[in-house]
Protein backbone atom coordinates (compact mmCIF):
# COMPACT_ATOMS: atom_id res chain seq x y z
CA UNK A 1 0.00 0.00 0.00
CA UNK A 2 1.40 3.40 -0.95
CA UNK A 3 1.43 5.79 2.00
CA UNK A 4 -1.34 8.38 1.75
CA UNK A 5 -3.58 6.19 -0.40
CA UNK A 6 -7.11 5.50 0.78
CA UNK A 7 -6.49 1.85 1.83
CA UNK A 8 -3.38 2.91 3.76
CA UNK A 9 -5.30 5.67 5.53
CA UNK A 10 -8.11 3.27 6.43
CA UNK A 11 -5.66 0.67 7.76
CA UNK A 12 -3.79 3.31 9.75
CA UNK A 13 -6.99 4.65 11.28
CA UNK A 14 -8.17 1.14 12.18
CA UNK A 15 -4.78 0.35 13.76
CA UNK A 16 -4.82 3.64 15.69
CA UNK A 17 -8.32 3.08 17.09
CA UNK A 18 -7.57 -0.51 18.07
CA UNK A 19 -4.30 0.56 19.73
CA UNK A 20 -6.07 3.33 21.64
CA UNK A 21 -8.71 0.86 22.80
CA UNK A 22 -6.04 -1.68 23.82
CA UNK A 23 -4.18 0.93 25.88
CA UNK A 24 -7.35 1.35 27.93
CA UNK A 25 -8.33 -2.30 28.26
CA UNK A 26 -10.55 -1.56 31.27
CA UNK A 27 -13.00 0.29 29.06
CA UNK A 28 -13.41 -2.77 26.84
CA UNK A 29 -14.45 -4.81 29.86
CA UNK A 30 -17.12 -2.30 30.93
CA UNK A 31 -19.94 -3.30 28.53
CA UNK A 32 -19.27 -6.96 29.31
CA UNK A 33 -19.43 -6.36 33.06
CA UNK A 34 -22.59 -4.34 32.60
CA UNK A 35 -24.20 -7.18 30.61
CA UNK A 36 -23.18 -9.80 33.21
CA UNK A 37 -24.53 -7.74 36.12
CA UNK A 38 -27.85 -6.95 34.42
CA UNK A 39 -28.25 -10.63 33.52
CA UNK A 40 -27.77 -11.67 37.15
CA UNK A 41 -30.45 -9.18 38.19
CA UNK A 42 -33.13 -10.91 36.13
CA UNK A 43 -33.38 -14.14 38.16
CA UNK A 44 -33.49 -12.03 41.32
CA UNK A 45 -36.31 -9.91 39.94
CA UNK A 46 -38.57 -12.56 38.38
CA UNK A 47 -37.60 -15.74 40.25
CA UNK A 48 -35.25 -18.60 39.42
CA UNK A 49 -37.68 -21.09 37.77
CA UNK A 50 -35.79 -22.60 34.79
CA UNK A 51 -38.88 -22.83 32.56
CA UNK A 52 -39.68 -19.12 32.92
CA UNK A 53 -36.02 -18.13 32.45
CA UNK A 54 -35.66 -20.30 29.34
CA UNK A 55 -38.78 -18.68 27.88
CA UNK A 56 -37.39 -15.12 28.22
CA UNK A 57 -33.64 -15.84 27.86
CA UNK A 58 -33.33 -14.93 24.17
CA UNK A 59 -35.17 -11.65 24.39
CA UNK A 60 -33.41 -10.63 27.59
CA UNK A 61 -29.95 -11.29 26.14
CA UNK A 62 -30.74 -9.23 23.02
CA UNK A 63 -32.10 -6.30 25.01
CA UNK A 64 -29.09 -6.38 27.35
CA UNK A 65 -26.66 -6.44 24.42
CA UNK A 66 -28.56 -3.55 22.83
CA UNK A 67 -28.34 -1.49 26.02
CA UNK A 68 -24.64 -2.30 26.48
CA UNK A 69 -23.95 -1.13 22.92
CA UNK A 70 -26.01 1.99 23.55
CA UNK A 71 -23.90 2.84 26.61
CA UNK A 72 -20.62 2.29 24.77
CA UNK A 73 -21.73 4.34 21.72
CA UNK A 74 -21.57 7.61 23.59
CA UNK A 75 -17.78 7.83 23.37
CA UNK A 76 -17.53 6.64 19.76
CA UNK A 77 -16.62 10.11 18.45
CA UNK A 78 -16.31 11.96 21.78
CA UNK A 79 -12.52 11.62 22.19
CA UNK A 80 -11.80 12.56 18.58
CA UNK A 81 -14.03 15.63 18.77
CA UNK A 82 -12.50 16.76 22.08
CA UNK A 83 -8.87 16.54 20.92
CA UNK A 84 -9.55 17.87 17.42
CA UNK A 85 -8.72 14.72 15.42
CA UNK A 86 -12.23 14.75 13.99
CA UNK A 87 -11.58 18.06 12.21
CA UNK A 88 -8.44 16.55 10.70
CA UNK A 89 -10.37 13.48 9.52
CA UNK A 90 -12.91 15.79 7.90
CA UNK A 91 -10.20 17.76 6.15
CA UNK A 92 -8.41 14.59 4.97
CA UNK A 93 -8.40 13.95 1.22
CA UNK A 94 -9.78 10.44 1.74
CA UNK A 95 -13.61 10.08 1.74
CA UNK A 96 -14.94 10.76 5.22
CA UNK A 97 -17.53 7.97 4.89
CA UNK A 98 -14.78 5.33 4.57
CA UNK A 99 -12.80 6.72 7.50
CA UNK A 100 -15.91 6.86 9.66
CA UNK A 101 -16.70 3.31 8.55
CA UNK A 102 -13.26 2.25 9.85
CA UNK A 103 -13.98 3.92 13.19
CA UNK A 104 -17.29 2.06 13.40
CA UNK A 105 -15.53 -1.20 12.57
CA UNK A 106 -12.97 -0.59 15.31
CA UNK A 107 -15.76 0.23 17.72
CA UNK A 108 -17.63 -2.94 16.79
CA UNK A 109 -14.49 -5.03 17.38
CA UNK A 110 -13.80 -3.49 20.77
CA UNK A 111 -17.34 -3.19 22.14
CA UNK A 112 -19.47 -5.86 20.44
CA UNK A 113 -17.12 -8.80 19.88
CA UNK A 114 -16.55 -9.26 23.65
CA UNK A 115 -20.32 -9.14 24.12
CA UNK A 116 -20.82 -11.81 21.46
CA UNK A 117 -18.20 -13.98 23.17
CA UNK A 118 -19.87 -13.62 26.54
CA UNK A 119 -23.49 -13.84 25.28
CA UNK A 120 -23.68 -17.68 25.18
CA UNK A 121 -22.52 -17.73 28.82
CA UNK A 122 -25.21 -15.22 29.76
CA UNK A 123 -27.81 -17.19 27.81
CA UNK A 124 -26.88 -20.43 29.54
CA UNK A 125 -27.08 -18.65 32.90
CA UNK A 126 -30.68 -17.93 31.89
CA UNK A 127 -31.16 -21.64 30.87
CA UNK A 128 -31.39 -21.11 27.13
CA UNK A 129 -31.46 -24.61 25.58
CA UNK A 130 -28.05 -25.51 24.02
CA UNK A 131 -29.53 -26.23 20.57
CA UNK A 132 -30.52 -22.55 20.26
CA UNK A 133 -26.96 -21.33 20.99
CA UNK A 134 -25.68 -21.32 17.37
CA UNK A 135 -28.69 -19.26 16.32
CA UNK A 136 -28.00 -16.81 19.15
CA UNK A 137 -24.42 -16.33 17.98
CA UNK A 138 -25.41 -15.96 14.31
CA UNK A 139 -28.14 -13.46 15.18
CA UNK A 140 -25.71 -11.47 17.34
CA UNK A 141 -23.03 -11.52 14.62
CA UNK A 142 -25.54 -9.96 12.21
CA UNK A 143 -27.42 -7.64 14.57
CA UNK A 144 -24.57 -6.05 16.56
CA UNK A 145 -22.88 -4.44 13.49
CA UNK A 146 -26.32 -3.27 12.42
CA UNK A 147 -26.86 -1.61 15.80
CA UNK A 148 -23.37 -0.07 15.77
CA UNK A 149 -23.93 1.38 12.28
CA UNK A 150 -27.36 2.74 13.12
CA UNK A 151 -26.14 4.08 16.45
CA UNK A 152 -23.11 5.75 14.87
CA UNK A 153 -25.37 7.87 12.63
CA UNK A 154 -27.32 9.11 15.64
CA UNK A 155 -24.22 9.64 17.79
CA UNK A 156 -22.80 11.75 14.95
CA UNK A 157 -25.96 13.88 15.02
CA UNK A 158 -25.65 14.56 18.75
CA UNK A 159 -21.91 15.24 18.45
CA UNK A 160 -22.42 19.01 18.38
CA UNK A 161 -24.80 19.17 21.34
CA UNK A 162 -23.87 19.33 24.99
CA UNK A 163 -26.40 16.87 26.44
CA UNK A 164 -26.51 13.57 24.64
CA UNK A 165 -26.80 10.55 26.99
CA UNK A 166 -30.56 10.06 27.44
CA UNK A 167 -31.29 11.80 24.15
CA UNK A 168 -29.34 9.13 22.31
CA UNK A 169 -31.48 6.43 23.93
CA UNK A 170 -34.66 8.28 22.95
CA UNK A 171 -33.46 8.55 19.35
CA UNK A 172 -31.87 5.15 18.89
CA UNK A 173 -34.19 2.70 20.64
CA UNK A 174 -37.30 3.28 18.46
CA UNK A 175 -35.18 2.74 15.35
CA UNK A 176 -33.84 -0.54 16.78
CA UNK A 177 -37.28 -2.17 17.00
CA UNK A 178 -36.92 -4.15 13.74
CA UNK A 179 -33.49 -5.49 14.78
CA UNK A 180 -34.83 -6.70 18.13
CA UNK A 181 -37.90 -8.24 16.49
CA UNK A 182 -35.94 -10.23 13.90
CA UNK A 183 -33.07 -11.27 16.18
CA UNK A 184 -35.34 -12.41 19.02
CA UNK A 185 -37.75 -13.88 16.47
CA UNK A 186 -35.03 -16.11 15.02
CA UNK A 187 -34.11 -17.31 18.50
CA UNK A 188 -37.74 -17.96 19.47
CA UNK A 189 -38.23 -19.96 16.26
CA UNK A 190 -35.09 -22.00 16.98
CA UNK A 191 -36.29 -22.72 20.53
CA UNK A 192 -39.60 -24.03 19.20
CA UNK A 193 -37.84 -26.13 16.59
CA UNK A 194 -39.12 -24.05 13.67
CA UNK A 195 -37.13 -22.73 10.73
CA UNK A 196 -35.17 -19.62 11.74
CA UNK A 197 -33.70 -18.79 8.33
CA UNK A 198 -36.23 -16.09 7.35
CA UNK A 199 -35.59 -13.64 10.23
CA UNK A 200 -31.84 -14.21 9.93
CA UNK A 201 -32.06 -13.42 6.22
CA UNK A 202 -33.94 -10.22 7.07
CA UNK A 203 -31.17 -9.26 9.50
CA UNK A 204 -28.59 -9.94 6.78
CA UNK A 205 -30.54 -7.79 4.32
CA UNK A 206 -30.70 -4.99 6.87
CA UNK A 207 -26.99 -5.28 7.54
CA UNK A 208 -26.19 -5.15 3.82
CA UNK A 209 -28.26 -1.98 3.46
CA UNK A 210 -26.77 -0.39 6.59
CA UNK A 211 -23.21 -1.21 5.50
CA UNK A 212 -23.73 0.83 2.35
CA UNK A 213 -25.89 3.66 3.65
CA UNK A 214 -24.89 4.17 7.29
CA UNK A 215 -21.26 5.35 6.78
CA UNK A 216 -22.46 7.87 4.18
CA UNK A 217 -25.24 9.06 6.47
CA UNK A 218 -22.82 9.15 9.39
CA UNK A 219 -20.36 11.33 7.47
CA UNK A 220 -23.16 13.69 6.41
CA UNK A 221 -24.44 13.86 9.99
CA UNK A 222 -20.95 14.64 11.32
CA UNK A 223 -20.60 17.49 8.84
CA UNK A 224 -23.95 18.89 9.99
CA UNK A 225 -23.22 18.48 13.68
CA UNK A 226 -19.69 19.90 13.48
CA UNK A 227 -21.02 22.69 11.24
CA UNK A 228 -18.21 22.78 8.71
CA UNK B 1 -47.33 33.55 -17.84
CA UNK B 2 -46.54 30.45 -15.76
CA UNK B 3 -43.41 32.14 -14.52
CA UNK B 4 -45.08 33.68 -11.46
CA UNK B 5 -45.41 30.30 -9.66
CA UNK B 6 -41.68 29.60 -9.20
CA UNK B 7 -41.11 33.31 -8.61
CA UNK B 8 -43.76 33.39 -5.88
CA UNK B 9 -42.37 30.19 -4.29
CA UNK B 10 -38.92 31.72 -4.39
CA UNK B 11 -40.10 34.89 -2.67
CA UNK B 12 -41.92 32.76 -0.07
CA UNK B 13 -38.53 31.51 1.09
CA UNK B 14 -37.83 34.90 2.60
CA UNK B 15 -38.86 35.09 6.28
CA UNK B 16 -40.73 38.45 6.17
CA UNK B 17 -42.73 37.40 3.09
CA UNK B 18 -43.57 34.05 4.64
CA UNK B 19 -44.49 35.77 7.90
CA UNK B 20 -47.05 37.99 6.16
CA UNK B 21 -48.33 35.12 3.97
CA UNK B 22 -48.77 32.86 7.00
CA UNK B 23 -50.50 35.65 8.88
CA UNK B 24 -52.96 36.13 6.01
CA UNK B 25 -53.70 32.39 5.54
CA UNK B 26 -53.89 31.36 9.19
CA UNK B 27 -57.31 32.85 10.18
CA UNK B 28 -58.93 31.35 7.07
CA UNK B 29 -57.43 27.93 7.67
CA UNK B 30 -58.42 28.05 11.32
CA UNK B 31 -61.97 29.16 10.52
CA UNK B 32 -62.32 26.46 7.89
CA UNK B 33 -60.98 23.86 10.36
CA UNK B 34 -63.58 24.90 12.97
CA UNK B 35 -66.41 24.91 10.42
CA UNK B 36 -65.51 21.55 8.83
CA UNK B 37 -64.83 20.03 12.26
CA UNK B 38 -68.26 21.12 13.53
CA UNK B 39 -70.00 19.76 10.40
CA UNK B 40 -68.06 16.48 10.65
CA UNK B 41 -68.84 16.08 14.35
CA UNK B 42 -72.54 16.73 13.68
CA UNK B 43 -72.52 14.25 10.82
CA UNK B 44 -70.58 11.67 12.81
CA UNK B 45 -72.27 11.97 16.20
CA UNK B 46 -75.87 12.76 15.18
CA UNK B 47 -76.60 11.93 11.54
CA UNK B 48 -74.64 8.70 11.04
CA UNK B 49 -76.47 5.57 12.25
CA UNK B 50 -75.15 3.43 15.09
CA UNK B 51 -73.08 0.41 14.10
CA UNK B 52 -75.01 -2.88 14.19
CA UNK B 53 -72.23 -4.56 16.14
CA UNK B 54 -70.40 -1.87 18.10
CA UNK B 55 -73.37 0.42 18.85
CA UNK B 56 -72.38 4.03 19.48
CA UNK B 57 -68.84 3.21 20.59
CA UNK B 58 -67.60 3.15 17.00
CA UNK B 59 -68.18 6.91 16.75
CA UNK B 60 -64.72 7.51 18.13
CA UNK B 61 -63.36 6.69 14.67
CA UNK B 62 -64.37 10.19 13.58
CA UNK B 63 -61.53 11.44 15.80
CA UNK B 64 -59.28 8.39 15.82
CA UNK B 65 -58.91 7.67 12.11
CA UNK B 66 -58.32 11.28 10.94
CA UNK B 67 -55.73 11.69 13.70
CA UNK B 68 -53.97 8.50 12.64
CA UNK B 69 -53.91 9.72 9.03
CA UNK B 70 -52.54 13.06 10.17
CA UNK B 71 -49.82 11.44 12.28
CA UNK B 72 -48.42 9.87 9.10
CA UNK B 73 -49.28 12.77 6.79
CA UNK B 74 -47.42 15.25 9.01
CA UNK B 75 -44.39 12.95 9.09
CA UNK B 76 -44.44 12.94 5.28
CA UNK B 77 -44.80 16.73 5.11
CA UNK B 78 -42.02 17.09 7.68
CA UNK B 79 -39.74 14.76 5.73
CA UNK B 80 -40.29 16.74 2.49
CA UNK B 81 -39.61 20.02 4.30
CA UNK B 82 -36.52 18.55 5.99
CA UNK B 83 -35.19 17.31 2.66
CA UNK B 84 -35.74 20.69 1.02
CA UNK B 85 -34.16 22.43 3.99
CA UNK B 86 -31.09 20.20 3.99
CA UNK B 87 -30.49 20.18 0.24
CA UNK B 88 -31.18 23.83 -0.62
CA UNK B 89 -30.52 25.21 2.89
CA UNK B 90 -33.81 27.10 2.89
CA UNK B 91 -34.39 28.42 6.36
CA UNK B 92 -38.19 28.45 6.10
CA UNK B 93 -38.22 24.75 5.17
CA UNK B 94 -36.16 23.91 8.27
CA UNK B 95 -38.52 25.92 10.48
CA UNK B 96 -41.56 24.28 8.88
CA UNK B 97 -40.08 20.80 9.47
CA UNK B 98 -39.23 21.52 13.09
CA UNK B 99 -42.54 23.18 13.92
CA UNK B 100 -44.44 20.27 12.32
CA UNK B 101 -42.96 17.78 14.79
CA UNK B 102 -44.90 18.86 17.93
CA UNK B 103 -48.18 18.94 15.94
CA UNK B 104 -47.49 15.47 14.56
CA UNK B 105 -46.62 14.21 18.04
CA UNK B 106 -49.90 15.66 19.35
CA UNK B 107 -51.93 13.88 16.64
CA UNK B 108 -50.07 10.64 17.35
CA UNK B 109 -50.88 10.98 21.05
CA UNK B 110 -54.56 11.67 20.25
CA UNK B 111 -54.60 8.54 18.08
CA UNK B 112 -53.15 6.42 20.89
CA UNK B 113 -55.46 7.84 23.57
CA UNK B 114 -58.67 7.57 21.52
CA UNK B 115 -57.61 4.09 20.37
CA UNK B 116 -57.19 2.86 23.92
CA UNK B 117 -60.49 4.51 24.98
CA UNK B 118 -62.16 2.53 22.20
CA UNK B 119 -60.16 -0.60 22.96
CA UNK B 120 -61.41 -0.87 26.55
CA UNK B 121 -65.09 -1.61 25.69
CA UNK B 122 -64.34 -3.37 22.37
CA UNK B 123 -61.28 -5.52 23.00
CA UNK B 124 -61.64 -5.45 26.80
CA UNK B 125 -58.20 -3.91 27.33
CA UNK B 126 -56.66 -0.45 27.29
CA UNK B 127 -53.53 -1.59 25.58
CA UNK B 128 -52.50 -4.64 23.65
CA UNK B 129 -49.24 -5.47 21.92
CA UNK B 130 -50.74 -5.29 18.50
CA UNK B 131 -48.80 -4.27 15.40
CA UNK B 132 -50.59 -1.04 14.56
CA UNK B 133 -50.67 0.17 18.15
CA UNK B 134 -47.00 -0.61 18.59
CA UNK B 135 -45.88 1.09 15.40
CA UNK B 136 -47.93 4.16 16.30
CA UNK B 137 -46.20 4.21 19.70
CA UNK B 138 -42.79 3.90 18.01
CA UNK B 139 -43.79 6.80 15.74
CA UNK B 140 -44.53 8.87 18.84
CA UNK B 141 -41.07 8.07 20.23
CA UNK B 142 -39.47 9.09 16.93
CA UNK B 143 -41.34 12.40 17.01
CA UNK B 144 -40.16 12.97 20.59
CA UNK B 145 -36.57 12.14 19.62
CA UNK B 146 -36.72 14.72 16.81
CA UNK B 147 -38.12 17.39 19.15
CA UNK B 148 -35.50 16.51 21.78
CA UNK B 149 -32.61 16.68 19.32
CA UNK B 150 -33.82 20.05 17.98
CA UNK B 151 -33.87 21.55 21.46
CA UNK B 152 -30.56 20.05 22.61
CA UNK B 153 -28.46 22.41 20.47
CA UNK B 154 -27.46 25.89 21.60
CA UNK B 155 -27.66 27.10 18.02
CA UNK B 156 -31.21 26.86 16.66
CA UNK B 157 -30.17 26.59 13.03
CA UNK B 158 -27.67 23.80 13.71
CA UNK B 159 -30.24 21.97 15.83
CA UNK B 160 -32.79 22.28 13.05
CA UNK B 161 -30.38 20.82 10.50
CA UNK B 162 -29.37 17.91 12.76
CA UNK B 163 -33.00 17.16 13.59
CA UNK B 164 -33.96 17.44 9.90
CA UNK B 165 -31.36 14.78 9.17
CA UNK B 166 -32.89 12.59 11.88
CA UNK B 167 -36.29 13.11 10.20
CA UNK B 168 -34.83 11.65 6.99
CA UNK B 169 -33.20 8.72 8.84
CA UNK B 170 -36.58 8.08 10.43
CA UNK B 171 -38.31 8.31 7.05
CA UNK B 172 -36.15 5.42 5.81
CA UNK B 173 -36.77 3.50 9.01
CA UNK B 174 -40.48 4.07 9.68
CA UNK B 175 -41.67 1.75 6.88
CA UNK B 176 -39.21 -0.93 8.06
CA UNK B 177 -40.49 -0.59 11.62
CA UNK B 178 -44.06 -0.76 10.35
CA UNK B 179 -43.56 -3.93 8.30
CA UNK B 180 -41.43 -5.71 10.89
CA UNK B 181 -43.99 -5.01 13.58
CA UNK B 182 -46.75 -6.23 11.27
CA UNK B 183 -44.83 -9.42 10.71
CA UNK B 184 -44.41 -9.76 14.47
CA UNK B 185 -48.01 -9.64 15.62
CA UNK B 186 -51.32 -8.32 14.42
CA UNK B 187 -54.81 -7.98 15.85
CA UNK B 188 -55.95 -4.58 14.60
CA UNK B 189 -58.45 -4.61 11.74
CA UNK B 190 -57.15 -3.87 8.27
CA UNK B 191 -57.86 -0.66 6.38
CA UNK B 192 -61.52 -0.14 5.62
CA UNK B 193 -61.14 2.88 3.39
CA UNK B 194 -59.22 2.55 0.17
CA UNK B 195 -58.18 4.99 -2.47
CA UNK B 196 -58.45 2.29 -5.14
CA UNK B 197 -61.43 0.02 -5.21
CA UNK B 198 -64.60 0.09 -3.11
CA UNK B 199 -64.39 1.11 0.56
CA UNK B 200 -65.95 -1.20 3.13
CA UNK B 201 -67.82 1.56 4.87
CA UNK B 202 -71.36 2.94 4.68
CA UNK B 203 -71.60 6.29 2.84
CA UNK B 204 -73.34 8.00 5.79
CA UNK B 205 -70.30 7.14 7.93
CA UNK B 206 -67.77 7.92 5.22
CA UNK B 207 -68.59 11.57 4.55
CA UNK B 208 -68.15 12.78 8.16
CA UNK B 209 -64.84 10.91 8.23
CA UNK B 210 -63.59 12.60 5.08
CA UNK B 211 -64.87 15.99 6.26
CA UNK B 212 -63.01 15.52 9.53
CA UNK B 213 -59.91 14.63 7.56
CA UNK B 214 -60.18 17.95 5.70
CA UNK B 215 -60.72 19.72 9.03
CA UNK B 216 -57.58 18.21 10.58
CA UNK B 217 -55.58 19.22 7.49
CA UNK B 218 -56.82 22.81 7.82
CA UNK B 219 -56.06 22.76 11.53
CA UNK B 220 -52.54 21.54 10.77
CA UNK B 221 -51.99 24.44 8.37
CA UNK B 222 -53.36 26.97 10.86
CA UNK B 223 -51.39 25.61 13.79
CA UNK B 224 -48.20 25.22 11.75
CA UNK B 225 -48.38 28.79 10.44
CA UNK B 226 -48.95 30.19 13.94
CA UNK B 227 -45.93 28.24 15.24
CA UNK B 228 -43.74 29.20 12.29
CA UNK B 229 -44.59 32.89 12.79
CA UNK B 230 -43.63 32.66 16.46
CA UNK B 231 -40.42 30.81 15.61
CA UNK B 232 -39.48 33.35 12.93
CA UNK B 233 -40.01 36.27 15.32
CA UNK B 234 -37.85 34.51 17.93
CA UNK B 235 -34.99 33.52 15.62
CA UNK B 236 -34.94 36.70 13.49
CA UNK B 237 -35.23 38.94 16.54
CA UNK B 238 -32.35 41.21 15.50
CA UNK B 239 -33.55 41.85 11.96
CA UNK B 240 -35.06 45.09 10.70
CA UNK B 241 -38.38 43.61 9.58
CA UNK B 242 -39.06 42.25 13.08
CA UNK B 243 -38.26 45.67 14.55
CA UNK B 244 -40.70 47.26 12.13
CA UNK B 245 -43.43 44.89 13.28
CA UNK B 246 -42.59 45.42 16.94
CA UNK B 247 -42.67 49.22 16.51
CA UNK B 248 -45.91 49.01 14.57
CA UNK B 249 -44.42 50.53 11.43
CA UNK B 250 -45.61 49.35 8.03
CA UNK B 251 -43.04 46.92 6.64
CA UNK B 252 -41.38 47.71 3.33
CA UNK B 253 -41.95 44.87 0.86
CA UNK B 254 -38.75 45.47 -1.05
CA UNK B 255 -36.54 44.59 1.94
Amino acid sequence: MTPGSTPAACAALLRRDLTLAWRRRGDIAMPVLYAVIVTTLFPFAIGPEPALLARIAGGVVFVIVLLAILLSLDHLFRGDIDDGSMELLMLAPQPLALLVGMKILAHWITSSLPLIVVAPVLASMLKLPPEAMPVLVIALLLSTPLLCLLGAVLVALTAGSKRSGMLLALMLLPLCVPVVIFAAGALAAAQEGLSWVAPIAWLGAGLAMALVLAPLACAAALRIAMDT
Amino acid sequence: MANWVPLWLHRLGSPPVFYRFAGAVRPWAFGLALLLGAVALYGGLVVAPADYQQGDAYRIIFIHVPSAWMSLFIYGAMAVAAFVGLVWRIKIAEVVAMESAPIGAAFTLITLVTGSLWGKPMWGTWWTWDARLTSELVLLFIYLGIIGLYHSFEDRRQGARAAAFLVLVGAVNVPIVHFSVNWWNTLHQGSTIRLLGPSHIEASMLWPLLTMMAATKCYYVASLFARVRADLIASEGGKAWVRDIALGQPGNDAA
